[in-house]
């Protein structure tokens, strides 16, 4: 059974030891004070609520689009939306699911805008032309290889998937927090998570040969 | 294989911690006894592994971004958005309240009407009209003037043979116990002064113009009608029969008939 306890050593390297933005670590109170102070227009408040959950809208942007200037360009539009809409925001919500609910309506808007209905990955290499039959680290064009196929399979998933897999894989989100932002039932979440997985297996396997 | 078919539809929510800890329990004891689904698990763990190629871009691009400055650009962005968007807000109601969208196609019409207006009114302003030339827009030459000023005094010369003709041929052609009151009438007198004033205004034009044949009938017909209108008063009846024989005689008529075709030929020329 050392399989699974190395599974299980795996699972909690993926829920735990290397969380980026996983709890909402500031106290409530204190930003919801801050959003009082925004709300009458105080500047340095704002600017407060910025640099404490940029890096955050940033991370899932750039998860979903895999391109910084995207990212960016989401990043400053959902602090535009929150100004804008900071009064509809009401106190015993999560303000970090709030946000980024924001935020992922604005990726969705912006990927269907900008990206249209093609949904495959802009490379000069054809997916089907591309080495994988090495071993990973030891070939740095295999590693840039892996990147490009597993960034045409994410972006080959329907947007729900996408969007979950990005917020429990990158963002690190619990299926309860994502519930919240995408408003679906957790149940949901869970399985179309699932089915994010399978699909992404479905489209990777093909070309990943013995590398994995 | 139905509990199998479960258990894969945990299998996700199991390598994400996202298990209930009974559900892992359960999920552990079906693993321990089922190598496909341990197959399953190992597979899934492969492609959750693979997820990871991106981790090492998002940190690059993550430590692309100066995240000190960014909340202060942010900032500034969204207060010069927020303004645009308030103007453009007012804008919007004002307009709003101007122009309702149902009112649209009528100030549509209106406006290309004004404007269409507008152009033909440049239009016909900026044609010139007859008699509306600005001196300093028009430009003859010195010999078009001056065939221009002859043609007018031949006109006018013209006009008072005519004129002249018509007048002595009703003297010669009238009764001769008549003739005496002739030039007292107010018609041959009023013709009679106007004709001698027209005299004097083409005489200038004759001079100029050289037309020294027409200027001897027209002297000729002037010195008549002064004679006739200032003398005729003190006149017999024979006196006055005698001028009407003598304008006969001369062919005076027949004169102006000759310079009057000669001069209408010269128009047509």
């Amino acid at each position: 059974m050392a399989g699974l306890e190395e599974t299980i050593g795996f699972t909690e390297k993926l829920t735990g030891s290397k969380k980026r933005e996983g709890k909402d670590i500031y106290p409530h109170e204190d930003i919801y004070a801050l959003i009082e102070k925004i709300k009458e227009g105080d500047r340095e408040a704002f600017m407060t609520i910025t640099s404490l959950y940029q890096k955050r809208v940033f991370l899932l942007a750039y998860s979903f689009f895999h391109n910084r200037e995207d990212a960016m360009d989401i990043v400053q539009e959902t602090f535009l939306r929150l100004y804008q809409k900071i009064n509809m925001f009401k106190r015993g919500e999560s303000f970090k699911n709030w946000l980024l609910q924001i935020s992922k309506n604005l990726c969705i808007d912006y990927y269907r805008k900008n990206y249209g209905k093609s949904r495959e990955l802009k490379s000069e290499t054809p997916v089907d032309e591309l080495n994988l039959s090495g071993q990973e680290g030891q070939n740095p064009e295999v590693s840039s290889d892996l990147r490009t196929i597993f960034s045409a399979g994410i972006k080959k998933l329907a947007e729900k998937q996408r969007m979950i897999f990005v917020m429990k894989h990158y963002n690190q989100l619990k299926y309860k927090e994502i519930a919240e932002v995408l408003g679906i039932s957790l149940g949901t979440v869970k399985s179309l998570h699932y089915k994010a997985v399978q699909n992404l297996r479905g489209l990777i396997t093909p070309y990943m040969g013995g590398q994995l | 294989m139905t509990e199998c078919k479960k258990i894969q539809r945990d299998l996700v929510a199991f390598l994400y911690g996202e298990l209930q800890e009974d559900e892992k329990e359960l999920f552990k004891a079906h693993l321990d006894q089922c190598p496909h689904c341990r197959g399953e698990l190992e597979e899934f763990k492969k492609i959750t592994q693979a997820a990871d190629v991106f981790k090492e871009d998002i940190d690059d691009a993550m430590a692309s971004v100066d995240w000190e400055a960014l909340p202060s650009k942010v900032s500034e962005n969204i207060l010069r958005k927020d303004a645009r968007s308030r103007q453009e807000s007012w804008l919007g109601k004002v307009s709003g309240f101007l122009f309702p969208p149902r009112l649209r196609p009528v100030y549509a019409g209106l406006l290309i009407g004004a404007v269409l207006g507008a152009v033909v009114t440049l239009m016909v302003f900026r044609t010139p009209q007859p008699g509306e030339i600005n001196g300093r827009e028009y430009f003859a030459s010195q010999d078009f003037l001056e065939n221009v000023e002859l043609e007018m005094a031949r006109r006018d010369t013209l006009d008072y043979l005519e004129r002249s003709q018509y007048l002595l041929l009703d003297f010669v052609q009238s009764p001769s116990e008549r003739s005496v009151d002739f030039w007292q009438s107010e018609y041959a007198a009023e013709q009679a002064r106007d004709l001698l004033a027209k005299k004097k205004y083409i005489n200038p034009q004759l001079d100029k113009f050289q037309l020294a044949k027409a200027k001897a009938i027209c002297d000729q017909i002037e010195f008549l009608f002064f004679e006739l209108t200032q003398v005729s008063v003190h006149l017999s009846v024979e006196e006055v029969n005698k001028l009407q024989r003598m304008i006969e005689d001369r062919q005076i008529l027949l004169k102006i008939n000759l310079l009057k075709k000669e001069l209408e030929r010269h128009n047509e020329m």
